[in-house]
């Protein structure tokens, strides 16, 4: 029976040795053989939850569930993240007694230091000041840490349910146009939370075509927690139209892609898991880890990127590149010349170049238009790294992927600012 | 079908077409209709696209997947139908009600405190309600259908 | 038994429980979740049963031993590098066809081989039943039914390492067909 179930068995080479005493054919019936004689089935009732198992992957019934699923996913994540935690808190600790208090400590407003890590003196919030002690530890764990640990703890639960395939179920047919298969949602919604783990999960898709065109969209189009953190909280009334520009992206993009890229994408058969209620044990050591891994690894780099930001001011870098590329931020990207600092800093966080966005005077869809780019224009140091490490071939091209696509698709979203008024 | 099975069923098919008309309306009123709606203590903003527009249309595809298994409840594939709607019905109001616990934990922008009293806690969760809200205790009498009828005992 | 450390691979179809496995006899953080493909790579440890020191390395999901996709090579991989290691492989109970293919390529190797039939609560469950000792016997390797996610069935697992064994895929057929009665190895399997 189970021959349909072994996918792609055709056209494949055989890595082994000549150990192999059976072909296929002869492998997959001494299965038969064996499974007759040693498996008995039951009679077994179907119960309620086999039933919502088959309806949650029929497009019918299954796709109301996933736009509910991602409606929780996106409501927990502000309600926690943006309205408890950080409106709620944090804001006011660090804009009413964190940045007073470092103001009236640190001696002379005019040195270099005070500029380095306390920032602008007459700063009344920690987004202005853009000192280290200031908005980078306010950016690292007054924002972004809460954003992280709830969007950790619902993706647990979202993998250890088991829901995961059946979404790529469902994703299957519309990820298939572009050149990917139904498994490409899980880098992808891994990479909503940091893009370096969902590199290293592009390992799940079969050919060297679609590892490649994965992890070029992921590079470019997927942005991650962090940033998601911090959008939420600089630009709340925009989020919603940059993810549909990175939507868009990801879907002409990849399309596009498919149809460049050399190789093969075939089918594959997807293995449906049962649902499982999540074992809270597991749920805690996987929040625990990766949190814990957040705040080792991303702390530091926040902390460091405002520092190397702050200096590049003041040697003159960033307004010296402000004025050699303000002929393409301002005619062909639309956007204040001043984004080039934050471009910089996207380099090294993104939600770190998000919060210096917030800083420089422009309209809303500029700011639109400037977080997409951010958004898109590079990886970060870190998904930079493990790109290098799945291969420097595949990522010299998907970096030129990216400018070529940074370029084009920021000249776009500017077009169509124009024609509708509001560029 | 016994008796009881008819009344739910009527009971199942009403409640799907409110539910539908409800989604529908929040999306309505977010496409601009009219202004924000209050009526008693249900309340329909429809300022916000994620949760007026998406959400209204989770509750609509919640209402109709409970009217498309009202039909026959006693059998097992048409109930499931009708559980999962009542469930995407719960998803939203119980982002609704996460939403609010958020919110009324912390004290307001202007204080100086940082948590709230508890006046001001429990004030927070004063009407209006959104539609998903009032229809939470109306569709948790699926969840009691799930139970007295043997769905959740195992096989 | 020597004193150096022996190895043990786990091999079998993705989303099996390789993973639970692992951390039950490791004791470690290996990431767990409930979809095909969480272990791209290979993780090592370590655990000590019969004052014998076992190294054991969890091995991504494949479901054959044609590299035809990066887990599967480096499951390919792994074995090749690891030609004296045991091969645990781990069978979901609910599903067994497609876990016996990758156990048979592993048999025709001529590697060593112990068979973990996990999820057997979830079979249990689901009204499946498989008859382990019949198992037992047709592939002539040891094979141990157990539910790792409770815990359940483990000890026996790491106790029953020892005795993993060779089979020829010949006798196998011969046996499945009904050619022969009796297991040939089946001396050296008789205490399991």
């Amino acid at each position: 029976m189970q021959k349909e179930e072994h996918p792609n068995r055709h056209k494949r080479q055989v890595v082994q040795g000549a150990d192999m005493v059976l072909n296929e054919d002869q492998r997959w019936s001494l299965v038969d053989l064996l499974a007759k004689q040693t498996i008995s089935a039951g009679t077994y009732k179907q119960t309620v939850w086999d039933v919502i198992g088959e309806l949650t992957v029929k497009p019918l019934t299954g796709i109301p569930v996933a736009f509910a699923v991602l409606y929780a996913f996106w409501s927990v994540f502000g309600s926690f993240a943006g309205a408890l935690c950080t409106d709620g808190f944090f804001v006011k600790f660090f804009d009413n007694h964190f940045l007073p208090w470092m103001q009236a400590i640190w001696p002379d407003p005019n040195s270099i230091l005070y500029f380095l890590f306390v920032g602008d003196p007459l700063a009344d919030n920690c987004f202005e000041a853009f000192g280290v002690l200031t908005s980078g530890l306010f950016i690292a764990i007054g924002v972004v840490l809460p954003a992280v640990l709830i969007f950790y703890l619902m993706m647990a639960i979202l993998e250890d349910s088991g829901y995961l395939p059946r979404l790529a179920v469902l994703v299957d047919t519309l990820l298939h146009k572009m050149g990917l298969h139904g498994y490409a949602i899980v880098p992808t919604i891994l990479g909503l939370g940091c893009n370096v783990p969902a590199i290293t999960a592009t390992r799940i898709l079969e050919t060297k075509k679609q590892r490649f065109i994965m992890m070029t969209l992921l590079a470019i189009f997927v942005p991650c927690g962090a940033q998601l953190g911090i959008m939420l909280e600089v630009i709340p009334e925009s989020v919603g139209y940059v993810m549909l520009f990175l939507l868009i992206g990801y879907v002409v993009f990849g399309y596009l892609l498919s149809k460049i890229v050399p190789g093969t994408n075939p089918e594959i058969l997807i293995d449906v898991p049962p649902y499982h209620m999540p074992q809270r044990a597991n749920i805690t050591k996987k929040l625990w880890m990766r949190t814990s891994g957040f705040i080792i690894n991303a702390v530091p780099f926040v902390l460091l990127g405002v520092l190397f930001i702050n200096l590049l001011y003041i040697g003159g870098v960033i307004q010296w590149l402000s004025d050699v590329f303000a002929p393409v931020f301002v005619h062909w990207f639309g956007v204040p010349k001043e984004t080039a600092g934050p471009l910089i800093a996207a380099f090294l966080r993104k939600d770190l170049a998000v919060a210096q966005l917030s800083n420089i005077e422009m309209t809303q869809y500029q700011m639109i238009s400037a977080v997409v780019l951010i958004s898109i224009y590079f990886p970060c140091v870190a998904t930079f790294v493990v790109m290098l490490k799945e291969g420097w071939k595949e990522l010299l091209a998907a970096v030129g992927v990216l400018f070529a696509v940074a370029f084009i698709y920021g000249g776009i979203i500017h077009a169509i600012g124009i024609l509708l008024g509001v560029a | 079908m016994n008796t009881e099975h008819n009344t739910a069923q009527i009971y199942i098919a009403a409640l799907g077409l409110v539910t539908m008309i409800l989604g529908l309306v929040d999306i309505l009123v977010w496409i601009g209709f009219t202004g924000g709606i209050e009526f008693g203590i249900m309340g329909i903003a429809g300022d916000d696209f994620f949760r007026w527009a998406w959400g209204g249309l989770v509750v609509f595809l919640g209402g109709a997947l409970m009217l498309s298994g009202c039909r026959n409840v006693g059998n097992i594939q048409e109930f499931s139908k009708v559980l999962l709607g009542a469930a995407l019905v719960w998803t939203i109001a119980a982002c609704d009600i996460f939403a609010m616990i958020c919110e009324n934990i912390p004290a307001g922008e202007e204080a100086p405190e940082f948590l709230n009293s508890f006046a001001g806690f429990v004030g927070g969760f004063a009407p209006p309600y959104a539609p998903a809200v009032i229809l939470l205790p109306f569709t948790l009498v699926i969840a009691y259908f799930f139970y007295a009828w043997g769905f959740a005992d195992e096989s | 038994m020597s004193k150096k450390a022996a190895k043990i691979l786990l091999v079998g179809n993705p989303n099996v429980g390789k993973s639970v496995i692992f951390n039950r006899l490791t004791g470690s953080d290996a990431v767990v979740s409930n979809y095909p493909g969480t272990t791209v790579d290979y993780t090592e440890g370590t655990f000590i049963s019969g004052k014998q020191e076992y190294t054991v390395i969890d091995v991504p999901g494949a479901y054959s031993l044609e590299a035809r996709d990066k887990a599967e090579e480096v499951a390919v991989r792994m074995l090749h590098e690891h030609r004296d290691a045991t091969v645990v492989v781990v069978l979901d109970a609910t599903r067994i066809e497609r876990g016996l293919y990758i156990a048979l390529e592993t048999i025709e190797m001529g590697r060593s081989v112990l068979i973990a039939l996990n999820m057997i609560d979830m079979a249990h469950d689901r009204k499946i039943s498989v008859d382990d000792r019949k198992l037992q016997k047709l592939l002539g390797v040891p094979v141990v039914p157990l539910t790792a996610i409770t815990g359940e069935g483990i000890m026996q697992l790491s106790d029953m390492i020892r005795k993993a064994q060779a089979s020829d895929v010949k006798d196998i057929l011969a046996r499945a067909e009904g050619r022969a009665s009796e297991p040939a190895q089946a001396s050296g399997c008789a205490g399991c």
